[in-house]
């Protein structure tokens, strides 16, 4: 419980005074000379337990009375029921919102969603506690805003990017350590999608450990609305790539419309809407997954090979997922940069690489010397496709730069490794395997080995390998030996630098042989590295996004062709919608995470606060009574309900006839 | 007979006065040694009719009754009823719970209050006093845990003011043994007496109604005076309070307001024991609350009793 002047507490002590009055009453005894004894001593001995019981419960009564009268001038504030850890009025407050696409769910007796609920809490809150400062975390600047004004807060409002809780809470205790504040209460309002919390993120220990160290008090006051969206459908293109039909052209979009709590089947109308014609298509939901894999749109004769569109699903409890953005364009030659030491290998990756996926599409691998670098088409390729002793120096800069402005880098091993290190990771060295190994574990549900579009998986375990070069340094495995050893590693920040722990040699591995898994492999880097030079792109809002529509000269801004509109780039890329610059469309939508993440336990995101405090408060989306509440009359209630009882045990029990009188006599005469 | 020698504290002849007009009256047949305004068990000279009788060889020819000897040939003695004297014996309760009192009478001046062994004295020395007045013999026992002192019964006016003595000497201490003092007064009385009980009666009931069967059974006539202070039953106390027992018994720690409840319960339970006792064993017995005038306690005791003579 929280007092609003806690300072009243002090008084506290006084709750003892009817037990002190008590004593001293019983101290200021008299004494007398007394004759009917008997009657004394048969009294004691009938004393009875409810007496006794009476007797305690009217000093209880009296005690409580007192209490409640302290507690109410100490205005005590109600934070849920479970909500009792206790702490004053905040000279900071800070607010971190999880803006997140699924915090626009909604319960589907409510408009209100959990956003516009936990803005609207919040502020009634901190209009109550009315502390000194009150901040809103946006990115990675703090906001000074009125509390009442949060809930109609511009820089409150919903995203279609994914929250960095990690990262703004970060961003509050570099405010609060920069800002000496003095006690400070950080509100954060989240429905607890992992994805949002980043739950594996490394930097959680830290950030506990760092505010744990604050001179200053800090509590941390989690409004958790973690009930998850009732019969909410996700619509997410997949892919929308061109095709030419003779001289016609027809557009193959593929959509996916997910769902988390499965449910009955249901039929979507899934409505397109490109160039301003709109038309519908049926698709049959059930269990959690649909597909609708190339589903073809004629754009005519006339039409601009260049364009974007819309899908879009009716409306259900979260609007924020029912629309999906996408742009096409042609797509640009697929070159592939191939540099390799050992001509055999080179020959293989320059084959995988130059074979083009669809028969409409133009491949090209470029096979390039390494005293040739510098005059390679850097511009123009997708991916860089290395196999030899890591680059270093100049060699290092350009591969740096090429991966800096979206190129994917793969990166074979020597025959000679040594310590040269790219990107943190070096070759280790070389083992022979007697009997050749099989990869046992490799991610299949995202990055280049994932499984196709159709779910089918990619036959990694298939591939035998006799001899492989270990790594050293910080990555990520995606697939690994059987004895543990990594195969295919990436660094971990995803700059598109993959590392290939074998070769496409038969003495070393089945990857030439079994050519699928390679094939793959490299068309889908290629694919990556064509992101940034194609003049139509699909981004996830977000950072990276903020990044490309930031990048550019100033006289090229970015138009907003769809989407909210206003703001700047940094609102473009965390709002869904279309931007055109320089003749480059860009698709700006919600990551794929947000779709599919499953809420966090509560004991899971109640453990990142553990040693620190910290208070959780259930929210519900349309539920908007205050999560905290002035109770003092709650507290005068129990004042004059405790009076009350007090004195009803006080009252003399019914007495007996009168014994004193003289008419007593007369009556036994 | 009140003039002589020092002035008695307890008598106060105006009351004397007034009360003399209704006389003290046994309910019981007496047996005195001299003629007196009392039944007596025998047949005696007064002239009073009481019954006829056959005549056998012996009896008083004078006393036979010729006219009914002519109407019915048959010889009859008349018979009258003999009055005779009374013994009342005083039994004074001294024991230390006497000496509480939380009254002043109005007419008393001074800041002490009124004990019950004052308002006892009062009482046995009004009825000592009109006993005497009409003939009977007055005898007393002061009675603690034993009998602490004893006067047996005289007619003489000497003898009534030993008996005076007694009262005025007579301090509350000791504790109350009353009913082991009413056996032994059973078995000293030898004849039947009047005995009137002064007391406050702070012993078992059960006890003291073995001592009443006793008394009884002696064919003694017996009153109680039972003395209650108002405070003893009001119990009106309101702080914390230590009572120290009068009788020696040590002290007890009590909150009034807690205890008066259960108090007054006990009172009421004792008080009923001893109202079921006194009707079943036929005892003349006085409640009284020494708030109320002594006066108006003894003119209800006379007058019952002459009342109840009247009937007879």
């Amino acid at each position: 419980m929280t007092f609003l002047q806690p300072w009243v507490l002090v008084a506290l002590p006084l709750v003892a005074l009817p037990l002190i009055i008590h004593l001293i009453n019983q101290r200021r005894f008299q004494t007398v000379q007394w004759a009917a004894m008997r009657f004394l001593l048969a009294a004691r001995a009938m004393s009875s337990g409810y007496s006794k019981l009476r007797h305690w419960l009217i000093m209880l009564l009296r005690m409580l009375a007192v209490a409640a009268v302290i507690l109410a001038i100490g205005r005590p504030l109600s934070r849920g029921w479970l909500a009792l850890a206790g702490g004053a009025r905040p000279d900071t407050a800070i607010v971190v919102l999880d803006r997140s696409p699924s915090m626009q769910a909604r319960d589907p007796a409510s408009p209100a969603t959990k956003l516009t609920t936990g803005r609207q809490q919040l502020a009634e809150t901190l209009a109550t506690l009315a502390p000194q400062r009150c901040l809103v975390v946006e990115g990675e600047k703090l906001v000074e805003v009125p509390p009442a004004a949060l809930a109609d807060l511009p820089a409150a409002g919903p995203l279609a990017a994914a929250a960095d809780i990690p990262g703004m809470l970060q961003a509050a205790y570099d405010h609060i350590r920069d800002n000496a504040a003095g006690t400070a209460e950080i509100w954060i309002c989240s429905d607890e999608r992992t994805n949002d919390w980043r739950l594996d993120d490394g930097g959680w220990a830290g950030l506990r450990d760092a505010f744990a160290k604050l001179p200053q008090q800090v509590r941390f006051q989690l409004v958790a609305f973690d009930a998850p969206p009732k019969g909410n459908v996700a619509v997410r293109v997949t892919e929308a790539r061109l095709e030419r039909r003779g001289d016609a052209r027809q557009l193959l979009v593929s959509v996916t419309a997910t769902r988390q709590d499965g449910g009955d089947d249901v039929t979507l109308p899934v409505k397109f809407e490109i160039g301003g014609v709109t038309t519908s298509v049926e698709l049959e939901l059930s269990g959690r997954e649909a597909v609708l894999a190339n589903h073809a749109l004629p754009l005519g004769r006339g039409a601009a090979a260049r364009g974007w569109g819309r899908v879009s699903i009716p409306a259900d409890t979260c609007e924020a997922d029912n629309e999906f953005y996408f742009v096409f364009d042609e797509p640009p030659p697929r070159l592939a940069l191939v540099v390799a030491e050992e001509a055999a290998a080179g020959r293989v990756l320059e084959l995988a690489a130059s074979i083009p996926p669809s028969k409409e599409l133009v491949a090209r691998a470029e096979s390039v010397p390494r005293s040739g670098l510098a005059t390679a088409p850097w511009a123009e390729a997708a991916a860089l496709i290395w196999q030899g002793p890591l680059p270093t120096g100049d060699e290092a800069k350009l591969v740096a730069e090429f991966v800096a402005r979206g190129g994917q880098a793969v990166f074979f091993p020597p025959e000679a490794t040594d310590d040269t290190t790219f990107a943190g990771v070096a070759w280790g060295e070389w083992l022979a395997h007697p009997q050749p190994l099989r990869p046992e574990q490799w991610r299949s549900d995202e990055d280049i080995l994932a499984n196709t579009l159709a779910s089918g998986a990619l036959p990694v375990g298939e591939l035998e390998v006799q001899r492989s070069c270990g790594l050293v340094g910080d990555i990520v495995p995606l697939a690994a030996l059987a004895d543990g050893l990594p195969l295919v590693a990436r660094v971990p920040d995803g700059r598109g630098i993959y590392f290939c722990g074998t070769l496409p040699r038969p003495r070393e591995s089945s990857l030439a042989r079994e050519g699928i898994v390679l094939y793959a492999l490299l068309q889908r880097l290629i694919e990556r590295g064509l992101e940034p030079l194609a003049g139509a792109r699909q981004l996830v809002a977000g950072p990276t996004a903020n990044a490309i529509l930031a990048s550019g000269a100033p006289d090229s801004r970015w138009a907003r062709l769809a989407g909210p509109a206003g703001g700047g780039s940094t609102e473009a890329a965390s709002q869904a919608g279309v931007s055109e610059s320089a003749g480059r469309l860009v698709a700006v939508n919600r990551p794929l995470a947000e779709d599919l993440a499953p809420i966090a336990s509560s004991e899971r995101i109640d453990g990142l606060f553990r040693g620190l405090s910290y208070t959780r408060v259930e929210g519900r989306a349309g539920r908007g009574d205050s999560i905290v509440q002035e109770i003092w009359r709650a507290f005068l209630i129990a004042m004059l309900l405790a009076l009350v009882g007090e004195g009803i045990l006080s009252l003399p029990r019914r007495r007996a006839a009168p014994l004193v009188t003289p008419a007593l006599a007369e009556a036994a005469a | 007979m009140l003039s002589d020698r020092q002035p008695r504290s307890f008598l106060e002849p105006a009351v004397l006065a007034r009360l003399s007009g209704v006389p003290l009256v046994a309910r019981r047949p007496m047996v005195g040694n001299v003629s007196g305004r009392h039944a007596s068990p025998h047949r005696g000279s007064s002239v009073e009719f009481a019954e006829y009788r056959k005549y056998v060889p012996g009896d008083d020819l004078r006393r036979l009754d010729w006219r009914a000897f002519g109407r019915s040939d048959r010889f009859y003695v008349k018979e009258y009823e003999a009055d005779t004297n009374l013994r009342l014996v005083l039994v004074l309760d001294t024991s230390g719970s006497m000496a509480f009192g939380s009254t002043k009478p109005a007419a008393q001046a001074g800041p002490q209050p009124l004990v019950k062994l004052d308002y006892a004295r009062r009482i046995c020395g009004a009825l000592g006093y009109l006993a005497s007045q009409q003939g009977d013999a007055v005898g007393i026992a002061c009675a603690a845990e034993r009998i602490v002192r004893t006067l047996p019964p005289r007619r003489s006016p000497a003898h009534l003011r030993l008996v005076f003595d007694v009262l005025d000497e007579a301090r509350p201490q000791g504790t109350t043994g009353l009913p082991e003092v009413l056996h032994e007064i059973a078995e000293t009385i030898r004849q039947r007496a009047l005995v009137v009980i002064v007391s406050d009666l702070f012993a078992e009931p059960a006890e003291l109604a073995g001592a009443f069967d006793h008394l009884k059974f002696r064919r003694h006539d017996v009153a109680v005076f039972h003395l209650l202070d108002p405070q003893e039953l009001a119990f009106a106390f309101q702080r914390p309070t230590r009572f120290l027992d009068l009788e020696g018994g040590g002290a007890i720690f009590a909150d009034p307001v807690e205890i008066a409840e259960r108090y007054h319960a006990a009172v009421t339970n004792y008080l009923e024991a001893l109202r079921r006792i006194v009707l079943e064993k036929g005892i003349d017995y006085h409640r009284v609350v020494t708030d109320e005038p002594y006066e108006q306690v003894l003119a209800r005791f006379l007058v019952g009793r002459a009342a109840a003579r009247g009937l007879r």
